[in-house]
This record gives structure tokens, sequence and C-alpha cells, in this order.
């Protein structure tokens, strides 16, 4: 059972075998996808496998940071009393220029102002001592 | 169709069963639970010895690893075969076809569908949307303050920009399922509202206003399956059947759905009309899946009963309800009935199950023997469709 406690803080990840390298990367300002050395895929999120083709080489590249906005939503009713402060913010799916989609939310602007295909700029944003966040200003 | 000899007809439901449903305090899961079993067992005019399966979802308010067993323990069965499935809001209707799977493959004889859980009174409402919330990748998607709501607010988000579809047709599907609730005895809402009411209702994560969401609820539902031999051998009064299942699985992440505005449910669905033989004009009445206004106008299109893009004139022309192509949720859904987590797919098989055996009084589609139950959960990463018919249609 969820105690209240734990429910206000803010869930952070925990880097894992497969995630570790990403989450480093972003701590040096890099956003990094795996670039498949067998098949030319590009990924996001990091794991040990390419989920195209299954091979293990797997290069890490920094992306551009650029994207847009494919899709959105402004959230006022917080998921919880951990983002209760935080409302109304913008979560958005951003579509990198690389190709792969990824969660972030917005930042530099306000929520309202969001539009579909919107292009916009990775900012890495510390967190905590261990965590850096990717997230996204218009660009 | 993968495969020629399917389940399709060789299982049926004999008995269902309703916990009270809405804000039911002092009340546990298990107990709810339980509640509806017995009633189930009772429409069927069996003992619970006569049970050798359980199949049940999980419950966030009775956070046992082996919700079925504890169940069963509750019940006082001992069960020769039984598991916890848990494909988020899909569950129900894999509950259902797994159940049926079992029976037809001889694991066992009588299957007890069963889910419960106490979300309205056995959590704060708080922990009981963090519950939700942790559902989430906690590494790619919960540091950004995603509830599951959000994945499937921008699901419909891009259904507006994609094909022009409003607020205004969301909003109809709020006041649809509203009218059909108040007209469902033991519904948790039953005040009338209009497409104003549910604009104004104040945004939680655009573009859904607070009635655009489905309830949070306490309740349970249960029901009897049995093989069609035994079915008749018992005598059961109007049996239904279950004539097709299909699942589909598209993604785990939000940001990996393959598309946004088309569904695991194009798959699922097509799956399972192939087995039943049946297709989307020939359904009579439907249970889908209404967790949100927009995932109905998503489910209408990729269900098949119109064509992508326009589920959301396909509702406001009033195609969801009495004298439309396929009148659904006729208890009031997610949406006005009752949502109690997983189990609350399960009052769409109960509906639909009433509206086969013409037991829904002022509520009755007339003539109804096909049926539909479309389940889903996690932000469309789970899909599972059932064809359900009476004798008359095996």
């Amino acid at each position: 059972m969820i105690t209240f406690d734990e429910a206000t803080k803010k869930p952070l990840p925990t880097p894992d075998t497969d995630s570790a390298a990403f989450w480093s990367g972003l701590k040096e300002g890099k956003l990094l996808l795996q670039h498949c050395l067998d098949c030319g895929n590009v990924q996001y999120y990091q794991q040990g496998m390419c989920r195209r083709c299954g091979g293990e080489r797997l290069e890490h590249r920094a992306a551009s940071g650029r994207g847009k906005v494919h899709s959105y939503s402004v959230v006022y009713r917080a998921p919880g009393p951990a983002f209760k402060r935080d409302v109304p913010y913008a979560v958005l799916l951003v579509e990198l220029e690389e190709g792969p989609r990824m969660i972030s939310s917005l930042v530099g602007a306000k929520p309202e102002s969001v539009t579909f295909d919107m292009p916009v700029q990775l900012v890495c944003e510390k967190a905590s001592e261990e965590i850096t966040l990717p997230r996204f200003r218009p660009a | 169709m993968k495969h020629k000899d399917t389940l399709r007809g060789k299982v049926a439901v004999i008995g269902a069963g309703l916990s009270p449903v809405g804000r039911v305090p002092g009340r546990s899961p298990l107990w709810l639970a339980a509640d509806a079993a017995r009633k189930a067992l009772a429409e069927a005019g069996i003992d619970k010895r006569a049970v050798d399966g359980v199949l049940s979802s999980h419950a966030f308010a009775a956070p046992f690893h082996r919700f079925s067993i504890a169940f069963s323990e509750y019940f006082g069965i001992q069960p020769t075969f039984s598991n916890t499935l848990q494909v988020s809001g899909a569950t129900a209707a894999t509950l259902f076809a797994v159940g049926a799977a079992a029976v037809a493959g001889g694991l066992a004889e009588t299957v007890l569908v069963v889910g419960g859980d106490s979300l309205l009174t056995g959590l704060s409402p708080d922990l009981a949307l963090r519950s939700m919330t942790e559902s989430r990748d906690q590494q790619y998607e919960m540091p950004f303050g995603i509830p599951v709501s959000n994945t499937f607010a921008m699901t419909a988000h891009r259904h507006m920009k994609e094909f022009g579809t409003t607020p205004e047709q969301f909003a109809e599907v709020a006041v649809v399922h509203r009218r059909h609730a108040m007209r469902t005895p033991g519904a948790q809402m039953t005040a009338p509202i209009t497409v104003q009411d549910v604009l104004g209702s104040g945004m939680v994560t655009s573009p859904y206003h607070k009635l655009d969401c489905s309830l949070i609820s306490d309740g349970a539902a249960a029901f009897v399956i049995t093989s069609a031999e035994r079915a008749r051998s018992l005598g059961a009064r109007k049996p239904v059947y279950i004539l097709g299942a299909g699942e589909c699985y598209t993604h785990e992440h939000i940001f990996l759905m393959p598309s946004l505005t088309t569904t695991g449910a194009a798959v699922s669905s097509r799956n399972a009309y192939a087995m039943s033989g049946y297709g989307a004009r020939d359904m009579d009445v439907a249970g889908i899946y209404d967790c949100f206004t927009g995932t109905v106008i998503m489910m209408v299109e990729d269900l098949g009963f119109c064509p992508k893009g326009e589920g959301g004139r396909f509702v406001a022309d009033g195609q969801i309800t009495y004298g439309g192509a396929i009148p659904a949720n006729t208890h009031g859904g997610l949406l006005s009935f009752a949502h109690s987590g997983m189990p609350g797919a399960l009052f769409h098989f109960h509906e639909v199950i009433r509206q086969l055996r013409g037991e829904c009084g002022e509520r009755q589609v007339t003539g109804a023997k096909l049926g539909l139950v479309h389940s889903l959960g996690a932000g469309f990463a789970t899909n599972a469709t059932c064809i359900l018919g009476t004798e008359d249609t095996l």
C-alpha cells in the first residue's frame, strides 16, 4: 500500500543496466539515442538489443535536440500530490528529428501556448545529483 | 482467423451477478467480489462446489499478489484452475477469452470470472490516482507527471488535429452515457447533463474536462461460464454463447504507440469477428470501454462501426444510442454507471449479457441477439474484444 509521504515525492528514474548510459549522458547535456549498426534502426529508449532486428551492436549517439510536438496534453489536475504545485503543465509527445518519439514536458513558455507540430529544443534540467531530465522549450 | 478449430459457441455464460456499485463504504474488494459471485451462482442455479475454475482481475484496494487465490479462500472454494490476469483495462475481455479457452480445452468445467475493487472508498482520491499513475513507466514517463489519463488525452488530441473531432462531440458521448445511466437501477450518476455542462466542468488534462472522464467507484461483477453441453444439461435459462475473441498488444510506452489515432482494437476486433463469423454490421448492441469520451469515438471507428475519422460525427448523429447503428453502453458505462478499476469493464459484459437475454426492461434493445464487448487499457497498449450471442446465433 502506498503511504501519503511516498505519494508526495516526485518519482525520479532509477537507472538500470539497460539505461545507465542514457541517464549519465543527460548529466553531460546529451540525449543519447541508440543507433543499430546492423540494421540502421534508431531507438529511444535504451535497451540491450535492437527492437527491430535483435542485434546487439548498438551505438550511442547524441540527438540534435531538435524535434516537434506530435501531440500534447495540458495537465490541470495533478496525478497525485507530488505534481500539485506544478499545474498547469504541458506534457509533450515529442517527435525527434532522428525519428523516435519521447514523452517530456514543456519549459520556458506558458503551457497553453503549445500547438501541434510546434518546433521544440532540448533543455537538460537537473532534478537531483544523479538525475537530469530531458525537457523541451519552444525552438 | 488464425485457426479453424476455435472456441466459437463451445462455451456459455449461464449466470451473471453484480455487487452494489458506486459508493459502497465498509465493503472490501473481496466482499464485493464474493457478493457478485454468489449472485451469479444463484442465477446459474449451481452450488459453489461445482466451480472448478476461478479467473479474476487484480484489485488496487486489496493488493494481493494473487487476487484469484485470495478470492477462492474468502469464498470457501478450492479450484483446480485459476489465475489473476493483468492487462489493465483490457483484462475483462481476456478473462472471458481465457475462461472460454480453459473450458473448451478441458482445463476446467465451470469457471467463475470475477473482479471487484473499491477505488472510491477503499483508497483516498489522491492515492487512488497515484495507484493509477504507478502503472506508467517510472523512467521514461512518470518523471514528467503523466497520469494514465494524459496518455488517452494525447490520443484524443491528435484525433482532433487529424480529423477535426470537436470538444462538443466528445461531450456528446458523456451526455449519451448519462442518459443511459438514468434508466439503470443502481447507477452511480443519474442527474441529467448537457454538452455545456461537460464543457464547463473544468479541464482535467486537455482536451478532457472532468465530465469527459470516467468515474471512480466501488463494485464487483461475476459470471459463471461452462461448456455449451453442460449449460444444456443443467437446463440453463437463456445461455449466452461466446462466439469470438481477439486481443492485440501494440506497445507499452505511449511514445511507441505506432499511431495515436488507430489502435490495436482494429486488430483485436477483426480477429474476434472472424472467429464469430459475424461482422460489425451484425452487432445489435455493444459494450465499449469508455474510460474517456474520446476513447469511445476512436473505438467506434476501430471496431468497424464507422470509417476512420468519422467517430465524432457518428456519435453526434445519435448512432451510439437507441435507434442508432449500435446502441452502446446502455447501462451508462464507466462514465456514468460505475468504474471500479479493472472490474469496471466487467459491467459492460454484464449489460450486454442482460441485453442478449432480454432482461433490460426499459433499457432493452429490441430483439438483441449479437453483442460486442471491447475492453482496453494503459493508453491503448492493451485491447481485447469478445463477441457474444444468443442460441439463435450459433
